[in-house]
């Protein structure tokens, strides 16, 4: 009974401090569209670098004269391995026939040679969590000892930068959500802080009537929780017009951005986020209240 | 009902009332009276408690405000109907919902409130004003609108202060025979008011307040 006049009173102050309220309902919507896009951004740079550790190998080099028979016994050890995924043998004559391919045209660099002087290799993948720049060389340090394997190969550089790519991104969004969730906090105490001192002298009077403290929180909760709700709904209605220009427009400009996923189930998060941040702010725009 | 026990309030060290000690009964109609400045108002404020007593005790019906603990005002609040001096009308909301704010706060259903309120502004003459808002109402029609919203609830004790400052004779003596009507249901009252005319011939015990000091009583 209580509750629904708590949200009939909510709704008349929404209507009557109409301008406040839309103004605060935008500054939520565009906080909680950037906080979107930047989960975007880290979504995609997260599953770009997820895909590249499948990618990314060490190369052990196998000495010249090595027999069959010693190759084998090399890949049987490397497999008992379970820090790598998989392995591929190249022999010296693969190897060849796919420089030669790679050079296509300029072919006649090779044709001075008349012994092939390419080795013959073992590609190895490694597991995912074991592509970070520390791990790749401790494995490549222990399967240099493997009898056979001439020197191995792999590209420090290339894996501590994505590892360090991903970290700094992670960091940065999770600066960037605080620093915008906080915002969005700030925006709902402020709003709230006016509603209420707009309301000061009633709310005096309904104290001495014998309002209990929650009966004069509610509407205010409800309507920062308000306020954060449709700066949800709005943040939504601006990421799908940012979701709909990018695939339907830009990417026919920008093929590369066809490549791009974005994961519309995550908008349904920004509602609830802005209900909770919403409320957040109106408690502590409420403070502590004194009867 | 009512019961003071040696209490003094002071105003930055000034003593506005010293050492109060009476008791009204339940069921009983009293006025309380004395010059402007007297300490009537500050009086009835310490029992629904807009100020704290500095010493002694007080005592409203189970209400011990002494050592009542903060969740426990609200409850207190809602057993006082109180006509305010400065009347403590909301303005933006009509008369009906001005006199409904009192049944809200206690959760009473809208459907029960649509009829006490039209009963309560029935006994204060003012039904046609019901979706007026206070400040297009006359000093007197705003002061029988507050009336209206302290005896909705069916308060057990009335405190009313300059319940008839605003209005003219004639509404006045109705108004206190509305306060007769009302103790007979048994709630107890008290009345601040510096009008003697309001307590002639009733009968009923008078408080006389000066300087803070209750100087003695009479019958009416
Ligand atoms: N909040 C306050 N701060 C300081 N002094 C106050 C305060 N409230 C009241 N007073 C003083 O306390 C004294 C008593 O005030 P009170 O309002 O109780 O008088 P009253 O008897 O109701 O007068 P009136 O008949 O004019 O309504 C006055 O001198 C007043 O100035
Ligand atoms: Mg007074």
């Amino acid at each position: 009974m209580t509750l629904a006049y708590s949200f009939k009173s909510a709704f008349q102050s929404l209507c009557r401090e109409k301008w406040i309220n839309i103004l605060s309902m935008f500054t939520v919507a565009s906080s909680l569209l950037i906080i979107t896009l930047t989960a975007f951004f880290l979504y995609n740079v997260e599953l770009v670098a997820s895909h590249l550790p499948d990618r990314f190998s060490l190369v052990a080099y196998l000495n010249d004269n090595i027999s069959q028979e010693e190759v084998q016994g090399i890949v049987d050890t490397l497999k008992k391995r379970d820090d790598i995924a998989g392995l591929k043998y190249i022999s010296k004559d693969d190897a060849i026939k796919e420089l030669k391919q790679t050079l296509k045209d300029a072919r006649y660099i090779l044709e001075g040679l008349n012994e092939n002087p390419l080795s013959s290799s073992i590609e190895i993948r490694l597991k995912r969590d074991f592509v970070t720049s520390a791990s790749a060389k401790r494995i490549s340090e222990e399967i240099k000892k493997v009898s056979g394997i001439d020197d191995v190969y792999y590209g420090e550089k290339v894996a501590e930068a994505i590892h360090l790519l991903k970290k700094s991104l992670q960091n940065m969004s999770i600066i960037i959500f605080i620093t915008i969730s906080t915002g969005v906090v700030f925006v709902a105490y402020s709003t709230v802080k006016i509603l209420f001192y707009r309301r000061k002298e009633e709310i005096e009077i309904i104290k001495l009537l014998g309002a209990t403290k929650g009966f004069i929180r509610m509407p205010f909760l409800i309507e920062g929780g308000t306020i954060g709700f449709f700066g949800g709904i709005l943040g939504i209605i601006g990421a799908l017009l940012f979701y709909f220009a990018i695939t339907y427009r830009l990417s026919i400009v920008i093929p590369l951005l066809k490549t791009l996923v974005f994961p519309l189930e995550i908008l349904i998060l920004l509602p609830v986020t802005g209900i909770s941040l919403g409320i957040v702010g109106s408690v502590i725009a409420l403070g502590r209240l004194k009867l | 009902m009512i019961a003071f026990q040696n209490v003094s309030k002071y105003y930055e060290h000034q003593g506005v009332l010293k050492n109060i000690t009476f008791s009204i009964q339940k069921g009983e109609m009293a006025f309380l009276t004395g010059p402007s400045g007297a300490g009537k108002s500050t009086l009835l404020k310490l029992m629904y408690l807009a100020e704290w007593p500095d010493e002694g005790d007080i005592v409203i019906g189970d209400f011990h405000l002494q050592s009542l603990k903060p969740p426990q005002i609200p409850h207190l609040r809602r057993n006082i109907g109180v006509v305010f001096q400065d009347f403590k009308l909301i303005n933006n909301l009509t008369v009906f919902d001005n006199i409904a704010m009192a049944l809200r706060i206690k959760g009473v259903s809208e459907k029960e409130i649509k009829n006490l309120v039209s009963e309560a502004l029935k006994k204060v003459h003012l039904r046609h004003l019901s979706d007026s808002y206070p400040r297009s109402l006359s000093g007197g029609e705003q002061q029988r609108v507050v009336i209206a919203r302290a005896i909705v609830t069916g308060p057990l004790v009335l405190l009313a202060d300059e319940p008839t400052g605003n209005l003219d004779p004639n509404t006045s003596i109705d108004i206190i025979k509305l306060f007769e009507e009302i103790n007979l249901q048994g709630t107890t009252i008290l009345i601040a008011t510096h009008n003697r005319e309001l307590f002639r011939n009733t009968r009923r015990r008078v408080l006389k307040l000066d300087g803070g000091n209750l100087i003695g009583e009479e019958i009416g």
